[in-house]
């Protein structure tokens, strides 16, 4: 979809590689950037750039079999493989779908055509985390999420820890459920003594 | 909330990727001696540049094609790296109305500053953000609500469904297209407070 279409791009959406993109994008910039600067220098002067010179002679004593040539092959094998799977790798969605039922219980003209509610992994991580310190018996709290699971850090002054997990585990799944996020993710706990 | 380039991206990676692979490839089968036997390519012990370069390069045109091919190059990956900057892309100007009576129109920042007044009013909202996209009879909405920790999203959902939503479509007079809501959690409290439903009379 274009950016300029005027449509809204998708909220729940895979990683947009920006990384690669931008890493790539200055190279290629750079690469072409010398190229022309040695090219018009050539054009002004008569000669080429006496920088050149070290990589001309190199080129020249080099054979098709030579160390370096297996060199280069590997790395553009490497390279162009890491690009490929840069772009095919889909990657973790980076929202999570919320359950939307108010639509459905409004009735009368539809106002909206198409709709779509998410819940950023950062924020899901940020109400795990909130809803894990409102149980009994949890000293401090720290969690992470992905969009199929959420993990919970847990301290504890209590020495049964078995017993406090459950329980977290139990709270923080329900009140996700409660919030509509669809699927609810798993939700996993590492409690921790803390003496 | 605002669009990046990820179509893009992929597509140019995956074209770079395939390149640089088919290269390598080529290269290496080269070097191991296979291409001379089977496309009849130089040896694999023969020079890679046979001679001096001076013939190849000395020549002006030459230099000028390389110079377009660096210009093409930069331009390409200039333009790359400035489509990685993401983009609200809000609507134009809304026409509601265009008759022979005149003509209404409406800026959408200003529908957008009044769906973040009337979602920023509700109960766990901390803040908001609304952007609006397409046409007037085509609108999209895109929403960012940040709430609190303790807020009820679902009943959050229905006060948008019931009443931000209908308003919206009513001052368009249009249907919503498409209606994108992101939510976020803060630890930070609403700042306009608890909503209060007062009744009285007015008196004028």
């Amino acid at each position: 979809m274009s950016r300029n279409s005027g449509r809204s791009n998708r909220l729940r959406r895979r990683p947009s590689r920006t990384v690669p993109a931008l890493i790539v994008g200055s190279l290629l910039l750079a690469a072409a950037v010398a190229l022309v600067w040695l090219a018009i220098a050539r054009l002004i002067d008569g000669t080429w750039s006496a920088l050149l010179q070290g990589p001309r002679d190199w080129l020249t004593a080099l054979t098709w079999n030579s160390p370096a040539m297996w060199g280069i092959g590997i790395t553009a094998v490497v390279v162009g493989l890491t690009l490929l799977l840069c772009a095919i790798i889909p990657g973790g969605f980076i929202a999570l779908t919320v359950r939307n039922t108010a639509r459905d219980s409004t009735g009368g003209e539809p106002q909206v055509k198409e709709r779509e509610t998410v819940m950023t992994r950062r924020a899901v991580a940020h109400l795990a985390k909130a809803l894990c310190e409102q149980v009994d018996g949890v000293s401090s709290a720290a969690a992470t999420a992905t969009d199929k699971r959420v993990h919970l850090s847990v301290k504890t002054t209590l020495r049964d820890t078995g017993e406090l997990r459950t329980r977290v585990t139990e709270s923080v799944r329900d009140r996700l459920n409660a919030t509509g996020l669809d699927p609810v993710p798993r939700v996993t706990t590492t409690v921790q003594f803390k003496g | 909330m605002k669009q990046t380039a990820g179509t893009l991206n992929r597509t140019w990676l995956t074209v770079l990727g395939i390149l640089l692979l088919a290269a390598g490839i080529a290269l290496l089968l080269q070097a191991a001696g296979v291409l001379p036997t089977r496309a009849n390519t130089a040896p694999a012990g023969d020079k890679v540049v046979p001679g001096d370069l001076y013939p190849y390069f000395g020549v002006s045109w030459v230099v000028v094609l390389l110079m377009v091919i660096g210009l093409i190059v930069g331009v390409l990956g200039l333009m790359w790296l400035i489509a990685q900057i993401p983009r609200k892309n809000t609507a134009d100007t809304y026409r509601l109305s265009d008759g022979a009576q005149g003509r209404t129109t409406c800026d959408p920042s200003v529908l957008a500053k009044a769906v973040e007044n009337q979602v920023n009013n509700l109960p766990g909202v901390v803040t908001s953000s609304a952007l609006l996209r397409g046409t007037a009879t085509e609108p999209n909405l895109t929403l960012k609500v940040t709430v609190t920790d303790t807020a009820d999203v679902q009943d959050l959902l229905r006060q948008l469904e019931t009443s931000t939503l209908p308003n919206l479509s009513t001052a368009l007079e249009s249907p919503l297209q498409e209606s994108r809501l992101q939510i976020d959690v803060s630890s930070r409290n609403q700042n306009t407070g608890t909503v209060v439903r007062s009744t009285g009379t007015v008196i004028q």
